[in-house]
């Protein structure tokens, strides 16, 4: 209690000068909400998150925080809360999705829903995607509360349900949908790769400014029926295959945005001066065609953010064995640049398989088109300085997530929106973040994260 | 038709001076009750059940006086023989039908598919093509043989089998020929896969199996990295395999005719229009082949078929998740070789052609072994083309490799020269009503007619002379 009342003191003389919270003093605090989110299955489907917003609301408003819950589905709330602000700016949106995708048991060396602590990890499932984040934002909620600090803008702080799966809109549609004015920000914060650690020491951090597009489609090849003796040329299989085989390997135009130049030249920037020199020539027309190449090959991630993706990845087709079937499909995975043309892609598509037995159908098309947002804005400083300030000597990287989150629908509605996250290892990063067969967070890095978190916020928000 | 009859019959008898006239048209009730029971015992495989068939024939075969013996590796997948002894001058011959028969959409039928319905002239049912109408033809050429005392010149064995259309656990003539091959040993077997062609009212080509390709399945599998699929990989396995289909599913492998399908094609042209004719006569021609190839390969691919080893696609399965790169794909390819194909090296070409070390080829177990296509030259097949031409005045007669494959494949390996007959029908009754057809019938004329030419067939190679 004695370090609350100092809290809030230095507060109130010394506004937005994050040196104030003894970080220390927090952990407890910190993992207590963390395991508590943890240990809450919010497994989607079916979700259930309202058992996470119903903690989350005891907790807000055991503090003094008002909170509104909105509900399409009363199992899968979602919860906002809002410190007010002096109006003088727009508000700011710190959100995160309270549910997690599924486990295989079998493969946990621990209960998934445990949040044991263990070798320095807290492990369980939504540890990195997205229960930290989701505390982050919640003890940067009750930071700001406590610290009685005069606002310039609205915090909105919002927990949404369905992000991982969303087919009835429950979570981010029906809020942007129908709810919007209580979450309606200048600025958002939300889920995003992070940080990377070498050898402990975090090496770059990654602010997501933008995103790709799933647009996924299903090739549909039809064809006369007739028995496995007798050969066709209509073979619905052997035509399925040609365009499969023909959009697998297509090169689309590679296309750098503000976001994904700079990130390449701030990559090649801390990077050995072979990567940095290939990193360089994808900009120089006579050698980018063998960066392209080493990239597709070595680095594949790196690849995809240079152009949208054509991906394979189901292909059902068959009665048995000695029958041609009239029908057989494939499902491909198309994560579009953020500025595509997706009819005049399509259409190049259609001319790439060039066989009128080949149709494309489009898929439903969960996330909306939306513009990068901004390098230039009082968000994307503050995640710079507080970058630089809980990661000394890090690189920021503006990046363009070849995923897809709930971003997607608040750039589409006009908010600048930012994704954030905790400091891994890239073997963490490989072996145990989100959807991996065991997912766990270092101790640590959750504290770091939320510190990260809260001052970027509080530069952002704070009045000055 | 009635007085056509008894000339046919009274012809046969001259010609084969032991063998009994026979009244067809005194027959036909007969034919006909036996023929609609065997359709409505439902032997659908699977499971089969083929036993519930077995049960019928022993009663029939020995209320008649002729013995039987049944071989049942399942006891409800039984198969049945039945001999009629000859004075051994000559090794025996064996008629067989398979007593089993692939499944229904019963949505499809217009009438019950195990009815055996009589309408429009037709008997509907499943079974009512492949294969009772043969199998109701050898029990009534048994029936007769005995109870006319024919005297024989070699063993006429009738067999019943189980499990044609599918063998999986081997209950049918894998059985029989690996557990008891000295009771259907023979010199020469007759059997489903040939058939004739109804013009009008007018058989104009009966098509006599001498040859069948050999099916030589397989399964490509392609492996690769699995991922994430917002992130390409260049060594996606459904990509790395699709390319692998495509190749083979477009890979004209070479042509190569053998004796049946040469003198096949000689005497189609004969019988066909100047255009189809000037076709098939220069598939004979290294140069002018390509052409021809061609336009079968659009046209008419069951012919196409026959002039060289085909590669199918049929089934295609990978992924776990829309999002998901699968670490593997598969596809299932259906490969019919020609009867001479060296099939390990035709593999190690397909390898080549494919050219991808990331993509393999699984060989599926054969259902059906390589066999030697039978003789044209031999006193069955003379006999055959005899009352061929007898029965159809002015028809054609084609020795035939069928693309499909049979049971004889093992007769054949085994080192029985085997033959494949069938009833009349029109073209457009058999791409409609067929064998595996959505809903199968059977002109009640034709299996008349088919049960005469099998006696014919039987009596003139197997009685006494």
């Amino acid at each position: 209690m004695r370090f609350f009342g100092f809290l809030l003191l230095s507060a109130a003389t010394l506004v937005a000068q994050p040196k104030a919270i003894d970080w220390g003093q927090q952990q407890a605090e910190i993992l207590r909400h963390f395991r508590a989110l943890v240990q809450i299955d919010t497994t989607n489907p079916p979700g259930n998150e309202t058992k996470a917003v119903e903690y989350l609301k005891k907790v807000l408003e055991d503090e003094g925080i008002p909170t509104q819950t909105f509900a399409l589905d009363p199992n899968r709330t979602n919860l906002v809360a809002r410190l007010k602000g002096n109006g003088s700016k727009r508000p700011l949106l710190i959100m995160a999705h309270t549910d997690t995708v599924g486990v295989q048991r079998e493969k946990w060396p621990v209960d998934p829903f445990g949040a044991v602590l263990k070798d320095g990890y807290v492990w369980g499932r939504g540890t990195t995607d997205d229960k930290d984040k989701l505390v982050a934002v919640l003890m940067s909620m009750l930071l700001i509360k406590r610290s009685g600090a005069v606002l310039d803008r609205d915090l909105i702080f919002l927990a949404e349900s369905g992000e991982e799966a969303d087919p009835t809109g429950v979570g981010i549609r029906f809020m942007a949908d129908n709810h919007f004015d209580q979450i309606d920000a200048e600025f958002a914060l939300s889920e995003g790769p992070g940080a990377t650690m070498v050898n402990g020491r975090v090496a770059t951090v990654q602010i997501t400014t933008t995103e790709k597009i799933p647009r996924r489609v299903r090739l549909v090849a039809n064809g006369t029926s007739g028995h496995g003796s007798i050969p066709r040329l209509d073979d619905a299989v052997t035509h399925l295959s040609g365009a499969v085989q023909r959009v697998g390997t297509w090169q689309t135009p590679m296309r750098l945005n503000d976001t994904t130049r700079t990130y390449f030249e701030k990559l090649a920037a801390i990077s050995s001066p072979e990567k940095a020199a290939r990193y360089n020539d994808l900009l120089n027309p006579q050698r980018t065609a063998a960066a392209q190449r080493y990239l597709a090959e070595f680095e594949p991630i790196h690849n995809s953010m240079l152009r949208t993706s054509v991906v394979p990845t189901m292909l059902k087709a068959g009665i048995g064995p000695n029958v041609i079937p009239s029908e057989a499909e494939a499902s491909i995975d198309i994560r579009t640049l953020p500025d595509e043309d997706i009819p005049q892609f399509m259409a190049q598509m259609t001319k790439v398989i060039g066989d009128p037995a080949v149709k494309i159908e489009p898929l439903y098309a969960t996330r909306p088109a939306a513009p990068p947002s901004g390098l230039d804005t009082e968000m994307y400083h503050a995640l710079e300085h507080a970058a630089n300030r809980i990661y000394p000597g890090s690189t920021t990287l503006p990046t363009m997530l070849t995923a897809s989150t709930d971003m997607a629908q608040l750039r589409a509605k006009g908010i600048q929106s930012y994704g954030i996250g905790p400091a891994l290892s890239s073997d963490d990063f490989a072996n145990h973040a989100w959807h991996s067969d065991v997912e766990r967070i270092p101790e640590a890095s959750l504290y770091k994260f939320v510190e990260f978190t809260w001052n970027a916020v509080n530069e952002v928000a704070v009045r000055k | 038709m009635l007085k056509k009859l008894i000339l046919t019959a009274l012809c046969t008898s001259g010609a084969f001076a032991q063998t009994p006239a026979i009244d067809w048209d005194q027959q036909k009730a007969e034919i006909l009750r036996h023929y609609r029971a065997l359709v409505q015992l439902d032997t659908s495989n699977p499971p089969g059940n083929e036993t519930r068939v077995v049960e019928y024939l022993k009663k029939v075969l020995e209320d008649e006086g002729i013995p039987t013996k049944t071989f049942a590796l399942d006891p409800k997948r039984a198969n049945i023989v039945a001999r009629l002894k000859g004075n051994g001058s000559k090794k025996p011959l064996l008629i067989l039908a398979h007593s089993d028969v692939v499944g229904v959409q019963r949505e499809k039928w217009p009438v019950d598919p195990f009815g055996a319905v009589l309408k429009d002239g037709y008997i509907w049912g499943r079974g009512t093509r492949d294969d009772k109408p043969i199998l109701a033809a050898n029990l009534m050429v048994m029936l007769l043989l005995k109870r006319g005392n024919v005297p024989l010149d070699r063993d006429v064995i009738f067999l019943s089998e189980a499990s044609e259309e599918a063998d999986t656990t081997g209950v049918g003539i894998n059985y029989m020929l690996a557990q008891h091959f000295d009771d259907v040993d023979a010199e020469f077997s007759i059997t489903e896969g040939g058939g004739a062609t109804l013009e009008g009212n007018k058989v104009t080509i009966v098509n006599i199996g001498t040859a069948e390709k050999v099916p030589a399945r397989i399964r490509l599998i392609a492996n690769g990295t699995s991922g994430h699929g917002s992130i390409p990989r260049l060594d996606n396995a459904v990509t790395h395999l699709t390319a692998a289909v495509e190749k083979v599913g477009t890979w004209e492998t070479p042509m190569r005719l053998n004796d049946t399908t040469r003198s096949y094609f000689e005497k189609l042209a004969t019988i066909s229009s100047p255009e189809d004719a000037a076709r098939y006569n220069s598939l004979l021609n290294p140069k002018t082949a390509p052409a021809a190839e061609r336009y079968l390969a659009e046209h008419d691919p069951s012919r196409y078929s026959m002039l060289r080893t085909s590669i199918v696609p049929t089934m295609l399965k990978a992924g776990i998740g829309p999002n998901v790169i699968p670490s593997e794909a598969e596809a299932t390819i259906d490969v019919r070789a020609l009867p001479d194909e060296n099939v390990p090296q035709f593999f190690a070409e397909m390898t080549k052609l494919i050219g991808d070390p990331a993509v393999k080829i699984a060989p599926l177990p054969i259902a059906h072994p390589p066999s030697p296509p039978s003789s044209v030259n031999t006193e069955m097949y003379r006999i055959l083309e005899q009352v061929s031409k007898k029965m159809y005045p002015g028809v054609t007669v084609l020795p035939t490799m069928t693309t499909g494959s049979s049971d004889k494949a093992q007769l054949r390996a085994k080192g029985m020269l085997s033959y494949g007959i069938g009833p009349y029908a029109s073209e457009a009754d058999t791409a409609q009503y067929g064998a595996h057809g959505d809903v199968e019938r059977l002109l009640e004329s034709s299996l008349y007619n088919f049960v005469e030419f099998d006696w014919n067939v039987v009596t003139g190679v197997a009685a006494k002379k």
